[in-house]
């Protein structure tokens, strides 16, 4: 055995058996959908351990639980022979749900959206992404969407509950089909707006904001203020300046599309209008802003130094 | 202090995380002077400094500071001081503000005047007034001393504080060091380098998967541990010859014949050391280098570490 | 300089002069910019409902909420609490000083703004000046209450901010609303009982006596000092990941 020497006159270098990789490698497309993948199970916390999925959990349920609830009612209603009266006073529907459950909405993408944006900002492994075939735009893409289908996720399965109780509590199936299968394409116009714009909203937030607490925070505030706002200056009556602002509060706009797409909605006979702007304004305003988020989202990875 | 009570003193200590075993049944004392903490990363080195100032509680055993517990009680701080590796300091602050801050929350009498010592200490006159965003790392340890010397405590713990030091500010910190131990300050400070440990520390403890692995002067370790072999190296006028002669000697279990030299493995270096030329002498062959090829920490270490 | 204003002064300088401060100064100021709007729209100039609606039950909460978490738990979060706890200071006066700053701070961010609301609305009169000072005094103690209740919860648990606003929007927002035995576990009844006492203006449902509601806030107040002196007390590190 030789006692190493400190000197040598010459070097080595050895073969471990490292090999390169010649073989075929998977596109651009392979790579944003598995971020795209990845995000949503961030936004579910699934990967993480137990802690991180407490917060989406929680809210995936407050949101779903008035669904179960409804349907359970709706059931025991048709049994005691009561079905048709259910039908008129309950206030959970299709129409009603997205105002029932906005504010679930609001929190699960205040709470998880600063996660998949702002995470991969503070420890600065941005570069390891950019670095290889996914481009800035798809890394944008891919965690917008991840954002998106997290909280379509909340806003259908609710829906879907909703559904497949009224067919399956219905006394006629055939007919409970019936009843339900045009709210279908409603609801999901409704979801897919919804989801698209306060995952946009919260997106654009998140991606400038990568310390966690600013952003939840200043999600919620963009959510919540706004319409307290807009209502009080309703309330005391000065209209056209309410309706202006009503555009600029993503949450007011959900509202009015709901409105647009259900018409007034009716609870226990009475009717609540939003009618202070005609319905299609509130679709274009709603499609606008998710186009808007999108392209700041992007224009903010495209210009953000790595 | 009362004389007599070791400055610092850990009791069958460990410390656990659920599953995980951070330190593992860890018992010394110390008193005045220089220790290094000794260990690769993960060995448990930090976790051993928070929980001696107080920043964690032992899972088990006892942690005392100056005989008393080192949790629970923030009377303590004004005798210790701490310069942690990982926590952070305001960015905003500049380097003097935080110092003067530090100095203001020990409720020292002239923070001003301690302050500036402190600055001084550490030589960072020049960039005091500017924020510590704008620190090299090597600045950010510096301030980070400073901050822990304001109050000239007793007992001293740092951690890795050598990390993104030049040479030159090294050496000043290890004379500063030396200073200190030498006015009867208790002094601790990890490291996974050897050499820092060689040059600054006069007694070692050596850390590793959380259990201390040896304590006490690094040669002294050395000697204790017989059932490794001490290797030589000898230049000798017949290396064969002599090789021959050594096989015979109990202690050597090993010997190799090198380029111009002879390697020789021994198991007991006292019986080796006083065998050795006796046994040249009557072969009639000269030695003219004997040469102890591994007494450094470093192969200290990596047997410990080994086993 | 005392250690303790030292620790005040510190506490406050992590607050002030950030990008977040900024905002949340924004938000207090809000109520101001709708009555200017009501004012200039014409609009029927009554400043219960901004005080009502948009403070007490949105702004201030959200204020404290923001202001509370960060006096303590962004800085265990980032680590600078580490040197204010190396210190020879008793814990409870640490939490006297992170608590009162992030108490002071919100009364200062949402309190002057609320006054100017009243009187922008209302003129200088009696009646205005009633109403308007009643609902700060309202807010003033509430917001106490907050904003100590929130310190606390900084130290409870990482996620403080997600609890905080779980606790205003789905506790304090819906179910109080539903189940009316909560309501003597919601900050925001206690303060619009002392609203309601002292404006005699309607608050929606029937609002708790100005007594139960002082004693409610004096119990989050006292209950959040005592949670905060006892976790700095048994406070430890993170294990290093």
């Amino acid at each position: 055995m030789t006692a190493p020497r400190a000197t040598q006159a010459t070097g080595n270098i050895y073969d471990l058996g490292y090999r390169g990789y010649d073989g075929p490698r998977l596109g651009r497309v392979t790579v944003g959908l598995g971020l795209l993948r990845q995000s949503l199970r961030e936004a579910y916390g699934i990967g993480r351990g137990g802690r991180a999925k407490i917060a989406p959990f929680v809210l995936l349920a407050f949101a779903v639980f008035p669904a179960i609830l409804a349907v359970g009612f709706r059931a025991l209603a048709a049994q005691t022979g009561a079905g048709e009266q259910f039908e008129q006073e309950v206030p959970i529907r299709h129409d009603t749900y997205q105002s029932v459950t906005s504010l679930f909405v609001w929190l699960f993408v205040a709470a998880q959206a600063p996660e998949l944006f702002g995470r991969d900002q503070r420890y600065g492994v941005l570069p390891l992404y950019f670095s290889r075939v996914l481009t800035r735009v798809d890394y944008a893409l891919a965690r917008t969407g991840g954002v998106f289908i997290a909280i379509l996720i909340v806003t259908v399965v609710p829906q879907l509950l909703l559904t497949i109780g009224g067919i399956l509590a219905a006394s006629d199936p055939v007919a409970g089909l019936g009843k339900e299968l045009p709210e279908i394409p409603r609801y999901l116009a409704v979801c897919v707006l919804e989801s698209g714009v306060f995952s946009g909203v919260a997106a654009v937030v998140a991606a400038y904001t990568p310390r966690r607490a600013y952003a939840v925070a200043a999600i919620i505030a963009l959510f919540i203020v706004p319409p307290i706002v807009v209502g009080i200056i309703t309330t005391l009556s000065v209209p056209d300046v309410a309706r202006v602002l009503l555009l600029a509060s993503p949450s007011d706009v959900i509202d009015g599309v709901n409105g647009a797409i259900y018409g007034p909605l009716t609870l226990g006979g009475e009717t609540f209008v939003l009618a202070t702007l005609p319905g299609w304004v509130y679709i274009v305003t709603a499609l606008g802003f998710v186009v808007a988020s999108l392209a700041i989202v992007i224009r903010r990875y495209l210009t953000i130094t790595v | 202090m009362t004389a007599g009570v070791p400055a610092i003193q850990l009791d069958h200590v460990s410390r656990w995380y659920g599953n995980v075993v951070a330190v593992n049944d860890v018992s010394f004392a110390l008193g005045p002077g220089v220790t290094g903490l000794l260990g690769p990363n993960g060995a448990g080195k930090t976790t051993l400094l928070h929980l001696l100032a107080g920043l964690l509680a032992p899972s088990a055993g006892a942690v005392r500071v100056a005989g008393r517990p080192a949790f629970g009680d923030p009377s303590i701080y004004r005798f210790v001081g701490l310069v942690p590796e990982r926590e952070a300091v305001p960015d905003y602050l500049t380097g003097r503000e935080f110092v003067r801050l530090n100095a203001d929350l020990q409720g020292l009498g002239d923070p001003g005047a301690a302050t500036d010592r402190a600055i001084g200490t550490v030589e960072l006159g020049d960039a005091a007034d500017r924020p510590i965003g704008t620190y090299s790392k090597g600045m950010r340890q510096r301030i980070k001393l400073a901050s822990a010397l304001v109050h000239e405590p007793r007992i001293l713990l740092l951690d890795e504080p050598f990390n993104g030091m030049d040479p030159r500010q090294r050496l000043h910190m290890m004379d500063l060091l030396r200073r200190m131990a030498a006015e009867g300050r208790a002094i601790l400070f990890s490291s996974h380098i050897l050499e820092e440990v060689e040059r600054l520390a006069e007694a070692v403890l050596v850390v590793y998967a959380g259990r201390l692995a040896a304590s006490g002067d690094f040669r002294s370790i050395r000697r204790l541990m017989t059932d490794r072999p001490h290797r030589f190296t000898i230049r000798s006028s017949d290396d064969r010859g002599l090789a021959a002669a050594l096989l015979a000697h109990p202690a050597v279990f090993g010997l190799e014949l090198l380029d111009g030299r002879l390697a020789v493995q021994a198991s007991d270096l006292t019986g080796f050391a006083r065998g050795i030329a006796p046994i040249a002498r009557s072969a009639g062959i000269r030695l003219y280098e004997l040469t102890a090829t591994d007494d450094t920490l470093e192969s200290v270490f990596s047997y410990l570490v080994r086993r | 300089m005392t250690a303790f204003r030292a620790l005040t002064v510190v506490t406050l300088r992590a607050l002030l002069g950030r990008r977040r401060t900024l905002l949340i100064a924004l938000l207090g100021g809000l109520p101001i910019l709708v009555a200017v709007l009501i004012r200039v729209g014409g609009g029927r100039p009554d400043a219960a409902p901004i005080l009502d609606t948009l403070v007490i039950r949105t702004v201030l909460p959200l204020v404290a909420l923001v202001l509370g978490t960060a006096a303590l738990g962004s800085e265990i979060d980032d680590g600078t609490v580490i040197f204010q706890l190396l210190k020879p200071i008793a814990r409870w006066r640490i939490a006297l000083a992170k608590t009162s700053v992030a108490a002071g701070m919100t009364a200062a961010l949402v309190l002057p703004p609320m006054v100017v609301t009243g009187l922008l609305l209302g003129g200088i009169n009696p009646t205005s000046i009633g109403l308007a000072g009643g609902f700060t005094i309202a807010a003033l103690v509430g917001g106490i209450a907050y904003a100590v209740g929130f310190t606390a919860l900084g130290l409870v648990t990482s996620r403080a901010l997600i609890v905080g606003l779980g606790y205003t929007l789905i506790w304090e927002g819906v179910l109080a609303g539903i189940l009316e035995g909560t309501r003597f576990l919601s900050i925001r009844q206690a303060t619009l009982g002392v609203a309601a006492s002292l404006t005699g203006r309607d608050v929606g449902v029937e609002p708790l006596t100005p007594t139960v509601s002082l004693v409610i806030l004096a119990a989050v107040v006292v209950t959040g000092f005592a949670i905060a002196t006892l976790r700095l007390r048994r406070f430890q590190v993170r294990a290093a990941d």
